[in-house]
């Protein structure tokens, strides 16, 4: 099973280069430090609303109010700061304090009251419309006050100086080195056989090549964007969470076999809900941030980004019957909704037929999901 | 007598595993040809190539059907051949009624539309001839497990199949149900239809064939008529060496109560005829007590409802290690030291799509807990324990637990039932649909059990184990208790005819 998922995965990485080489023919400046830079923090965005989603596919559940809920929470976020004069961290702690009661009730009506979550969140999607649109009182609302830069703004503009993104990947470097060493020697403790040192070696040394030549690149434009760091940290998150604890497991178990996990002594509905609650909190953050990016909050912010999300999630591998998934897979996945997005809008590609094009991408990893589990029987 | 069949030298590998290994033997047409072996012996390999869902050039040797030799390379071509494959899990489409499944696929029509009143017709004259009692325009879904799979070997014969590939049909159903269907068998005899068969329970095997052979390890061990094969000669090739005792039971000291269940009443069960009466009995340390009864008298109900609550409580106390227990939960069970093993393994016992040790620990993972984070390497030093203790055969434990053999799932849900430490286990069908060898096997680990101190109810259909593993008997029959048996006192014909006392 192992290794059809990296055969899989592959495909994916090579979609991913055919699409960079393409734009790159259509328009050198695609893979020009100011470009990257952008793409990096739209990558982050969709990135991070798609890692929330993760959890939730996992389950086998489905969440189609995210993009509403975006644009609601970024929403309340500048209005409590623009025209209540917050100061920024106060307003996003109110909006995540929303998302969380928010998320928890549509978690509690799915699984308490046995709704499915397509009709629940379809009807989040239109109530959280409203709200947003009450919110901000159908006008457009700026990120912050006079145009003076706060916490909520910096989300997407601020980037690190040269010397603090080295400083970041030196660490990030060091940490990959250290759990490695880490673990080895615990396999050793408990008489596991571990992979050849050169092996596990080359893996990190591979990816930090990979992450010195970003730096790189970005530090040629404005450094590393905090955005990138938060999608940094919300994917370890993330993957520990799925990986390594109890939580994550029973998440990949009620996806697998519902019933199994009921008689297992697994509590079900607890644990779906909390899915939820940590979608919720990951679509607060996706507010701020898309907000931030766009400036201010107006009526469209968020639209179809449920969307983007799922596609981002399923190109990655996520089944949406549930069961399967993993983090890289999402990154991926939004990776490659991202540099499409991206490369049309460099190409001056007309509205109309970005859609089109976003459509066809999803259908067509779906499609190759189907091929894939097909050839696996 | 012409042959219908014949595979000659069938080799098929997958990697690492030679799964068939110069296979022969050959079936005379209008004969009964068993196939015995244990699970992982290499049966549902041959089925699969003979039915062309291998196709023929993934594998080596030959197989010929009447005489050709046959390149399938899909189940439609062996369709078109005659060959027909009745599985164990069926493949009916229950919301449809039994003529839409006989025609589906193949619906006569009268230019661009079905034409149903030609479609009832036909059903109705297949369901004659073969002396079904069946109304065509009933739904499938309403029907009951023995009478489905009739449908579906009605629904392969009125395809002209001349060959019949039978897995495991018997597998789900009851003892009068069991009849009927070798009834059809023998009488598919007549018409000239040659059928292979494939079953673990070997009482029917004898029944019914004309020829058996012995497959071990992808091997043809033995092919030799009926006549000259005895159960235990069958055991024995099967499992490559004398099994002495079938039901090793021993005996050990008991001790206090660990359950006690008096005046238990309870309905609202899926099977919804059905209710539990005023149902009390202990369990001890140490003890075996099994449950006996028939299909449907409310064996699991009973079992579910003290483990996990299923059904509507009316009236009756539990006391579970010296508590009351009243409302109980799987998880609650757990914790308290009580666990259950059911009889549907692939749909209450495990994640099919994920690994042995993934499965092995799911029950018990809060103890591997550090600091918010699971210890796999502490987790895996136990999953690999429990993967030896139950000589799970797997090449490792990060294969997926669907694709091991029947009896190999079975041990992962016992090794994840037993990983929790408890103090009482509920064994539902423990053995069902798995070979004898691994039998033996669960039962040494019962023996095991107990011997530890730990209280066992084990609930099995058939009598033989039941009376050979269990320090006491209960009969359920209808929902209500009929009856106590000492099993070195009793006899199979004392506990059926308890077993039918209030149905």
């Amino acid at each position: 099973m192992n290794k059809e998922m990296s055969i899989r995965d592959f495909t994916m990485i090579m979609v991913l280069g055919l699409i960079w080489i393409f734009f790159y023919n259509q328009n050198p400046e695609f893979i020009g430090s100011r470009n990257l830079s952008n793409l990096a923090i739209e990558l982050s965005i969709i990135s991070v609303l798609a890692l929330g989603m993760l959890v939730v596919l996992l389950t086998g559940e489905i969440d189609l109010s995210v993009g509403s809920g975006v644009g609601l929470l970024g929403g309340i976020a500048c209005v409590l700061i623009f025209n209540y004069s917050w100061p920024a961290w106060a307003a996003m702690l109110a909006a995540l304090a929303v998302a969380v009661v928010l998320w928890s009730s549509m978690g509690v009506l799915i699984t308490s009251f046995q709704v499915p979550s397509f009709i629940i969140t379809l009807g989040g999607l239109l109530i959280f419309k409203g709200l947003f649109w009450m919110v901000i009182n159908s006008q457009t609302v700026s990120v912050s006050k006079g145009g003076e830069q706060n916490l909520l703004s910096m989300l997407t503009t601020f980037s690190f100086s040269t010397i603090v993104s080295f400083v970041l990947l030196a660490g990030v470097c060091f940490a990959l080195f250290v759990s490695m060493q880490k673990r080895r020697k615990m396999q050793k403790e408990y008489g596991f056989e571990s992979l050849p040192y050169e092996r596990d070696y080359l893996k990190v040394f591979i990816i930090c090549q990979l992450l010195l030549l970003m730096t790189l690149v970005l530090t040629q434009f404005r450094g590393v964007p905090l955005s990138l760091v938060i999608l940094g940290v919300a994917a370890t998150v993330i993957y520990i969470l799925t990986k390594h604890t109890a939580f994550g497991r029973y998440l990949y178990a009620i996806g697998g076999n519902k019933e199994a996990a009921v008689i297992s002594g697994i509590p079900v509905q607890k644990i779906m809900c909390f899915s939820y609650v940590i979608l919720g909190c990951f679509v607060a953050l996706t507010g701020f941030m898309q907000a931030a990016y766009q400036g201010s909050s107006t009526t469209t912010v968020g639209e179809l980004m449920e969307l983007d999300a799922i596609a981002a999630c399923v190109i990655g591998g996520t089944s949406l019957k549930g069961g399967r998934g993993s983090v890289g897979g999402v990154i991926i996945g939004a990776l490659i909704m991202t540099s499409l997005l991206n490369g049309m809008t460099l190409m001056a590609v007309s509205p109309e037929n970005k859609l089109i094009a976003r459509g066809s991408v999803l259908v067509l990893a779906v499609w190759l999901d189907v091929f894939f589990a097909k050839k696996k029987k | 007598m012409s042959v219908a069949l014949s595979v000659s030298e069938l080799t098929k590998e997958f990697p690492g595993v030679k799964a068939l290994d110069q296979l022969s033997f050959s079936l005379e047409e209008g004969t009964v040809h068993s196939l015995c072996g244990e699970n992982g012996a290499g049966k549902s390999t041959l089925i699969k190539c003979i039915s062309g869902i291998w196709p023929s050039s993934t594998y080596k040797g030959q197989i010929n059907v009447f005489g050709d030799e046959a390149k399938f390379s899909g189940i439609s071509d062996s369709e078109k051949a005659g060959v027909a494959v009745i599985y164990q899990e069926l493949a009916l489409v229950e919301d449809m009624t039994i003529a839409e499944n006989i025609f589906l696929g193949r619906e006569p029509k009268k230019g661009f539309l079905v034409d149903w009143n030609k479609m009832y017709d036909d059903s109705k004259n297949i369901l004659k001839e073969y002396n079904l009692d069946l109304n065509p325009s009933d739904l499938v879904g309403d029907l009951g497990v023995g009478q489905q799979q009739l449908v579906e070997i009605v629904k392969a014969l009125s395809k002209n199949a001349k060959i019949l590939l039978l897995d495991e049909p018997t597998a789900a159903l009851t003892d009068s149900e069991v009849k009927i269907l070798i009834d059809i068998v023998s009488d598919l005899k007549k018409r000239n239809i040659s059928c292979i068969y494939i079953s673990h329970r070997l009482e029917e095997v004898l029944e019914i064939s004309d020829h058996i052979t012995v497959i071990r390890d992808g091997q043809s061990i033995s092919t030799k008529s009926r006549k000259e094969w005895t159960y235990d000669s069958v055991v024995s090739a099967m499992v490559g060496r004398e099994i002495t005792n079938l039901y090793p039971r021993k005996k050990s000291t008991v001790g206090s109560s660990l359950i006690e269940v008096e005046g238990l009443s309870a309905e609202g069960f899926s099977n919804s005829h059905l209710a539990l009466t005023e149902i009390s009995f202990e369990v001890r340390k140490g003890e075996v007590l099994g449950f006996g009864g028939l299909m449907g008298a409310g064996r699991s109900e009973l079992l579910m409802n003290l483990f996990h609550g299923v059904g509507d409580r009316s009236k009756g106390k539990v006391v579970l290690k010296e508590k009351a227990y009243d409302s109980p939960s799987a998880k609650e069970s757990i914790s308290r030291g009580l666990i259950m093993v059911t009889e549907d393994r692939k749909r209450f016992g495990l994640v099919l799509d994920e690994s042995i040790a993934f499965n092995l620990s799911l029950s018990h993972l809060k103890t591997f807990v550090n600091a918010g984070l699971v210890d796999g390497n502490k987790e895996m030093t136990a999953n690999a324990d429990f993967a030896k203790k139950l000589k799970v055969k797997a090449p490792d434990l990060s294969v997926s637990v669907g694709s091991l053999s029947g009896g190999n799932q079975q041990k992962v849900v016992l090794g994840k039932a037993l990983m929790t430490e408890p103090d009482i286990v509920f064994l539902d069908e423990p053995t069902r649909g798995i070979d004898v060898g691994a039998k033996v096997e669960v039962y040494e680990l019962i023996n095991q059990l107990t011997e530890a101190g730990k209280a066992v109810v084990l609930v099995s259909s058939e009598m033989p184990e039941l009376l050979g593993m269990s320090d006491r008997i209960l009969i359920l029959s209808a929902g209500k208790i009929a009856g106590e048996f000492d099993p070195t006192k009793s006899t199979q014909e004392d506990l059926l005819e308890a077993a039918m006392k209030f149905s």
